[in-house]
């Protein structure tokens, strides 16, 4: 297909769909919040900007109307629900809206005892696609505006939810540009490829904005903290870059939920996702393991089995 | 009649300043991204976007060495570095929220102690500032005080025009120092219509009574209400052009190693954590609010400043879309009802 065709057909996304999901998740919000039957729902209210959203997190029935569902909620709001943001929602029950790959990580964070199933009310939503980072969002969703994890998406359509909201419009087969581009990462030769993480990584400033937008970075202690002494350079050069890049990688693996959010978030452009999955072939094929929409009940790395692969002890 | 310099022409200064062994910084595409590169040519400098990171870094980049040690038969030797090294700069196509922050920098830079690394750079640049025609909706340079033809800060300042030239005025010696070093280069002309300004939908902010408004709401719900959200990066403080907090870590060895100073944010939460494992700013709340305190009060306070120069940047990059343009937008609405 090319790539007109492509935009044509995603722009013909029937505005009616997201003004549909938005009035189920005011509707549902409202009731939860007057009924008192949870103490916030977390969900996206509208930025002063054109084609953006906001996470919100909405206490009232009014604040409640407000709520939106549009391209341009983007945000993971499972991290609000994380120990990083102890204290800012009340105790008590809470609702969450949550797109397919946001469920990804609510799962694993209830694999991880960190979110109890019971304490939340999760309003899943039959995700047509979100913005891409830096994308023009003047023209609503289009081939050139949508993001690249969701050209390629496996759950647009929620498991394991209290409430489903929407219906899913058709959906254009889009490139997968992504999977492409890991591929032509995994034909070069190991030099090449170092080369071009080397380049990559180069370009971090570590403002972190990666680890702190991560469901799964709520380590009070994170390693690249800790400078009394430093486990690794704290300073933006390649050293400390590269180890700081691989650290995380390493510390994510088998959890990562794949939301791509510290792709999206990156200022400097570094395509953080091609580690993530990358990482993610790895634990497929040596644990026939995927981070999926319903909790596992132990990570592929937190469990001991006798018969585990022992080939890398040499 | 004006001073004009066609767009080829301004090139050839960056060809003819390069060639000259002067250091010059501009806009160039790096992958994806717009960012203040050196130039190793004119054909590299780019006019048509507003790089991700500020031009803050050419005086205070991203990391840099202050001293390296080696001990030698037991003995530590510290060596400083040589800023006499530092290169002649000219920074050339800064907008004004661009070329309006190294001024604002100083005051703290030469306060109670002198930044020799920020100063000595600061000595060696001329800085070529220009009107600014590629705005979007996260601007609000005028909202607090400059504009996107302001030429606070510029030595030399250009103003595009339609048709492809430039009018060029001195602003300081410096600036017209430039010019009259490359004379041939500029000519005498009657100046055409300059290129438009993209509109700014933010109104006027008034500084003066928000920062009143600051002064006695240390404690008010609004901060709550605006930042429980944040998520604790250094995105917004990182690629603005006004904050300018760092850290100080020793790498390498006890026996050989680099003292570096690097960018550092009041966002962290580790940012203000005490040796006894204290934090006076215990949420991420109370950080954010220090942003807009230092912004708008503090640095007033002591230096008479504003440490925003409305670029916008920190609206695109939050991940979670705080809109500090916004955010000063109600507090002058409460300013105003007192
Ligand atoms: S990856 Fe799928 S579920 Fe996630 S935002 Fe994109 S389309 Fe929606
Ligand atoms: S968000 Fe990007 S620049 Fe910031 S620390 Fe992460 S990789 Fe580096
Ligand atoms: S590592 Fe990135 S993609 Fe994976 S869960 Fe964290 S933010 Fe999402
Ligand atoms: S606070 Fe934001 S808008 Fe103001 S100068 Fe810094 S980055 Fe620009
Ligand atoms: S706002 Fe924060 S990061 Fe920026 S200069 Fe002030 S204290 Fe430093």
């Amino acid at each position: 297909m090319n790539a007109k065709a492509e935009k044509i057909r995603v722009a013909s996304i029937d505005p009616s769909y997201y003004q549909a999901v938005t009035d189920a998740i005011r509707t549902e919000a409202v009731k939860l919040l007057s009924e008192e039957a949870v103490v916030a729902v977390v969900g996206y209210l509208p930025g002063r900007r054109i084609g953006t959203a906001v996470p919100g997190l909405v206490t009232t029935p009014e604040q409640a109307q407000q709520l939106i569902f549009s391209p341009a909620c983007v945000n993971n709001l499972s991290l609000y629900l994380t120990k990083a943001k102890k204290g800012v929602l009340k105790k008590g029950k809470v609702a969450i809206i949550a797109k397919g790959c946001d469920l990804r990580a609510l799962a694993g964070l209830m694999g991880e005892s960190q979110v109890k199933k019971e304490d939340i009310y999760t309003i899943g939503i039959a995700c047509a696609g979100v913005f891409g980072a830096n994308s023009d969002r003047k023209g609503g969703l289009t081939e050139a505006s949508i993001a690249r994890k969701c050209r390629e998406c496996t759950v647009h359509q929620p498991e394991g939810v209290d409430l489903l909201v929407g219906t899913l419009p058709e959906l254009p087969q889009l490139t997968a540009l992504e999977a492409q581009e890991l591929a032509r990462l995994e034909a070069l030769t190991p030099e090449e490829r170092w080369a071009y993480w080397k380049e990559q990584f180069s370009k971090c400033i570590r403002c972190l904005a990666c680890r702190q937008v991560c469901p799964f970075c709520y380590c009070e202690q994170c390693l690249c903290d800790k400078n009394r002494p430093q486990a690794l350079e704290s300073s933006p050069r390649p050293a400390g870059n590269t180890a700081w890049h691989i650290v995380r990688a390493m510390h994510l693996a088998g959890r990562c939920g794949g939301c791509a959010e510290c792709e999206r978030v990156c200022p400097m452009d570094i395509p953080l996702n091609l580690l993530n999955r990358r990482m993610a072939m790895e634990l497929k094929e040596l644990y026939d393991y995927e981070a999926s929409m319903v909790p596992q009940e132990k990570g592929p790395l937190t469990r001991y089995q006798e018969d585990d692969d022992q080939s890398f002890i040499k | 009649m004006s001073l004009l310099i066609t767009e080829t022409n301004l090139r050839s200064l960056v060809d003819a300043l390069v060639k000259g062994a002067t250091l010059v910084v501009g806009p160039k595409h790096s992958g994806s991204v717009v960012l203040y590169q050196p130039l190793a040519a004119g054909s590299d400098l780019t006019l048509d976007e507003l790089p991700r990171r500020s031009a803050k870094e050419l005086y205070f980049p991203v990391c840099e060495d202050i001293l390296t040690f080696k001990r030698e038969n037991g003995k530590l030797e510290v060596r400083d570095i040589d800023r006499s090294r530092f290169p002649e700069t000219v920074l050339i196509g800064a907008p004004p929220c661009d070329a309006g922050s190294p001024s604002i920098l100083d005051a703290v830079f030469s306060w109670d102690y002198n930044d020799e690394f920020f100063l000595e750079r600061r000595r060696k640049s001329t800085i070529v500032g220009i009107a600014c025609t590629k705005g979007d909706d996260a601007c609000f340079c005028t909202a607090v005080g400059l504009a996107p033809d302001a030429k606070a800060g510029s030595d030399l300042f250009l103003t595009p025009l339609l048709g492809g030239s430039f009018r060029c005025e001195p602003v300081t010696e410096k600036g017209q120092a430039l010019i009259d070093k490359h004379a041939g280069l500029f000519s005498e002309g009657a100046a055409g219509e300059p290129v438009a300004f993209a509109d700014q939908s933010t109104g006027k902010l008034d500084l003066p009574k928000i920062k009143e408004w600051l002064n006695g709401h240390f404690e008010d719900p609004l901060w709550e209400s605006i930042a429980d959200i944040c998520v604790g990066c250094a995105a917004c403080a990182f690629i603005c052009p006004a904050c300018h907090c760092f850290d100080i870590n020793d790498e390498g060895n006890p026996d050989n190693g680099t003292r570096r100073k690097h960018w550092d944010a009041c966002g962290f939460s580790k940012f203000t954590n005490h040796a006894s494992g204290h934090n006076p700013r215990d949420i991420q709340n109370k950080r954010y609010r220090n942003r807009i305190m230092h912004k708008f009060k503090y640095y007033d306070d002591k230096f008479g400043k504003t440490l925003c120069t409305g670029c916008g940047r920190c609206i695109r990059a939050c991940p979670v879309g705080i809109d500090i343009a916004e955010i000063l937008d109600t507090i002058n609405k409460k300013a105003q009802q007192g």
